[in-house]
């Protein structure tokens, strides 16, 4: 189920509302998880009921080794046990989303012909999977305890994170799952949470999801586009990449409030970074919370020398490119950013009035920095959106070839949207030859409204400082409104003309 | 006063009662302009004086059979779309209305029937069948093929789909009530698309792109199983139904369209389908079945069509034409015959009359 459905909205999310604070307010507190736990399930299955036999999988055999560490006394134990562990979830973790991507490489290396197995890719199996890696971690190392199993279950399973994210630790939720006070309905909370929801969700459908129109034709396109479009292309995706997934971080966060449970942030205006290390001290908090925390610091963290912090760099950011996909283009993304990473922790350039105060060599200014880091990251993003390396190669070339076909009407064309449907017909009507011109002016102008949007507070800054006069609950009833009615449109039946 | 001091001491609760009033008033506005005018014909016939604006069949077609007034209907693929609804009107002295469907599949088609004959007393059904579609699954393909099926079943609660849709809300009833204030259109040519196309040899040939190897030819009865399927499911029709008058007619394609039958191996057993629905049809005392596939002025002239099946508007005017005067009628006692010389005259474009557009026709 996606958070942007009317199932959810109408029948889903009111369902588990009423169902968990009902539950709550007649004391019946181990079956408010139960119920929550259920619905969550509901959430994840809806998709697909196959997906469900995976999840609740790795939840019991995640659950069966922490309860086999209550009986474990030495370090040996503890040892196996973190193995065992680890070794099985990314083992899961394989064999749903990389194996066929190990074949092929074999297949490559080797000049051998494995079949491939084109395993459906349970929905989330990153996000879940990372989940109770670190939980199972923390169990070896005797930083978690050993939860009930309704508590585990409800952790995992909590259906705002549970397929995109925010990667939550055990810490941070089940705490908030035995606190008795916030299982009574929190009013202030409440309507944070649907304002957060609100403004998510219209990121998302109205920003990210009109932006793809554009993004999807260019990079099918990639052979054809000249340098202005590649370059509208690209930011256009820049754009879209922030607005999907932050948003999704939104709702989820704001869903979160409704049921009173504060998830963590995950997105910080990253666009407004003034280094690429800043930036990912903005982007996707918790992905790198989880490699800091579980790859960077047993591997020695800055602790073992200057050459083995940049080796250590490195590794977790090819991870969270390999995370990211089974394509060797996010790996060379992940390179990427990783590259510029150690690059700012060389010190050599610093950002004047940054908040880094690591004295550097030289010192630029915040605009300069700013420009280079958005720039890097929009570049980064031929290699995250194209289908293999030649394509996003391409799109290199097509950038630095300075050559303008007139590409770009035929890329604009694909802004049409229905709101823009009365404007269309009165330019057709009235001055046809001005048609594409109208499509690019739409597109740009949607461009520049996505640029206002990100220099403007974050949804949680909004939130968090509204005093939620008349004005601001009309912009956030439109809002929604606006985003309901786009969940579904009419298709054109393209093949089905004849 | 106490209420006032209330509100403003909490303003998460203003807030929240504010939002949902809002809300729900919005939501009330928009469901109540998409039920009144109804762009997809889902509730109601059209209300206020607004024209039937009957362009895109996947979303209007099943509603308009549900709640139009009419007595016959015009059934089959993309071919009979541009019929002009009011030469069977005049013929017959009916009501009609279309039935159409993408690729014209009996299943689809039957569909339609049944969702007709529901509030409808069927006078005349204007029946083209494709010759493919009795090879075709003998299954509807709506769902399958992405279909709204918010508008096709009865389930209220989805209609949520169609009552809050951008697409509805800001294209569908604009151009509706864009139409029916300002525009000519005529109810009459409903999903009429000729008026978008160019009909000519450059068209038609431009558009066939002829398979590199001949297949060798399949078995006649090589459909045998799916073509039971679909004569049942005509029958079934024909049969629950004696009061309607069915008019079924086998479009004149193109005789480029013969030439890739041959070359796919299908020839002989389309050939054969042909023939036994026509022998299973023909007994019915309400069935009367027409044929122009054999009209070799037409189905030569490549300056009638676009493609190699779709052709011009003329073409559908001839056969209106003489479905109402009654030629080209197939008998127990003819059909046997028309179809042997169909076949020949199948051969015939494959061994010489295709000849001379050879050099022009394009291999994939």
């Amino acid at each position: 189920m996606l958070f942007n459905s009317y199932i959810f909205i109408f029948i889903f999310l009111p369902l588990a509302l009423l169902g968990w604070y009902g539950l709550n307010r007649i004391k019946k507190y181990e079956t408010a998880k139960v119920f929550l736990t259920g619905m969550s399930l509901w959430f994840y299955g809806y998709f697909n009921t196959y997906y469900l036999f995976i999840i609740i999988a790795s939840i019991l055999i995640n659950y069966f080794i922490s309860y086999l560490l209550t009986f474990s006394k030495t370090k040996t134990t503890l040892r196996i046990g973190l193995f065992a562990g680890t070794g099985i979830n990314l083992a899961i973790l394989f064999y749903f989303k990389y194996f066929d991507f190990f074949i092929e490489n074999i297949n490559y290396l080797f000049r051998s012909d494995f079949n491939l197995k084109h395993i459906l890719l349970p929905l989330g199996i990153s996000f879940f999977t990372f989940q109770q890696l670190s939980f199972i971690i923390d169990r070896c190392t005797g930083k978690a305890e050993h939860y009930s199993f309704t508590n585990y279950a409800a952790f995992v399973t909590f259906f705002p994170q549970l397929i995109a994210g925010p990667i939550v630790l055990y810490k941070e939720i089940i705490p908030q799952f035995d606190d008795l006070q916030k299982r009574k309905f929190n009013i202030d909370n409440f309507a944070k949470g649907i304002s957060l929801f609100v403004l998510g969700l219209g990121k998302k459908v109205l920003l990210a999801d009109t932006l793809a129109l554009v993004t999807n034709f260019g990079f099918e396109q990639t052979y054809f586009l000249d340098t202005p479009s590649t370059l509208l292309v690209i930011l256009s995706y820049t754009f879209q990449i922030y607005f999907d997934f932050s948003g999704y971080s939104d709702m989820a966060m704001g869903l979160g409030y409704m049921f009173n449970i504060k998830l963590p942030t995950n997105f910080h205006s990253p666009y407004k970074a003034c280094s690429v290390k800043e930036l990912w001290q903005r982007w996707h908090i918790t992905l790198s919370r989880f490699f800091i925390t579980y790859v960077y610091i047993p591997l020695g963290g800055s602790k073992k020398g200057k050459a083995r912090t940049i080796f250590n760099t490195m590794v977790i950011f090819a991870l969270s490119g390999l995370w990211h996909g089974a394509n060797w283009t996010y790996v060379a993304w992940g390179t990427m950013q990783g590259l510029l990473v150690v690059w700012d922790n060389l010190c050599i350039i610093g950002i004047r009035g940054s908040e880094d105060k690591s004295p550097a060599r030289f010192y630029i200014p915040k605009w300069l920095g700013w420009l280079f880091t958005f720039s890097f990251f929009n570049l980064s993003l031929f290699f995250f959106r194209s289908q293999n390396m030649t394509y996003a190669f391409q799109m290199f070339k097509n950038l630095f070839s300075f050559q303008n076909t007139g590409y770009i009407y035929k890329l604009a064309v694909n802004m049409d949207i229905p709101e823009f449907y009365i404007f269309k017909q009165a330019i057709t009507m009235f001055a046809p030859d001005m048609l594409n011109l109208a499509y690019l002016i739409l597109f740009l102008l949607i461009l520049a409204i996505s640029a206002f949007v990100l220099t403007r507070k974050s949804a949680l800054q909004i939130v968090e400082t509204t005093d939620y006069h008349s004005k601001y609950c009309w912009y956030i009833s439109i809002l929604f409104v606006w985003s309901l009615i786009s969940f579904s449109q009419v298709s054109t039946f393209i093949y089905f003309n004849f | 006063m106490a209420r006032t001091s209330a509100l403003t001491e909490n303003p998460s609760k203003n807030f929240i009662k504010s939002f949902f009033l809002r809300i729900f008033s919005l939501m009330i506005i928009i469901g109540t302009i998409v039920i009144f005018i109804d762009p997809f014909f889902h509730y109601h016939k059209p209300w206020f004086g607004l024209k039937a604006v009957l362009t895109d069949k996947e979303y209007q077609c099943i509603g308009s059979l549900r709640n139009f007034d009419y007595d016959s209907l015009i059934v089959g693929s993309s071919v009979a779309e541009n019929y002009y609804n009011g030469w069977f009107n005049e013929g017959f002295g009916c009501t009609a209305v279309k039935a159409v469907r993408s690729y014209g599949a009996t299943a689809d088609l039957c569909y339609l029937l049944d969702a007709a004959y529901e509030n409808h007393n069927l006078e005349y059904i204007f029946y083209s069948m494709d010759t493919s579609s009795l090879a075709a699954d003998p299954i509807p393909t709506y769902e399958l093929t992405g279909c709204p099926m918010y508008l096709y079943n009865k389930n209220y609660f989805d209609d949520v789909e169609y009552l809050y849709n951008k697409g509805v809300l800001f294209e569908k009833i604009p151009y509706m009530i864009a139409n029916s204030l300002i525009g000519d259109y005529d109810a009459n040519d409903s999903y009429n698309w000729a008026q978008w196309k160019e009909f000519n040899q450059d068209m038609a040939l431009g558009l066939y792109i002829r398979t590199p190897d001949i297949a060798p030819m399949k078995e006649k009865e090589y459909y045998q199983n799916v073509l039971d399927a679909n004569i049942n499911l005509v029958k079934k029709q024909i049969e629950n139904h004696p009061e309607t008058q069915f008019k079924i007619f086998f479009p004149a394609y193109s005789m480029l369209f013969w030439d890739n039958l041959y070359r796919t191996g299908d020839l002989e057993a389309y050939l054969y389908n042909m023939e036994q629905a026509i022998a299973a049809f023909l007994p019915y005392t309400n069935v009367e079945i027409f044929y122009f596939q054999d009209k070799k002025e037409i189905v030569t002239n490549l300056e009638n069509y676009m493609d190699t099946l779709h052709f011009s508007p003329e073409i559908n005017y001839y056969m209106a034409e003489q479905i109402i005067a009654g030629n080209e009628k197939l008998t127990k006692d003819n059909y046997k015959q028309r179809l042997s010389d169909m076949r020949d005259f199948a051969y015939e474009i494959v061994y010489e009359l295709i000849l001379p557009y050879e050099h022009l026709i394009r291999t994939a």
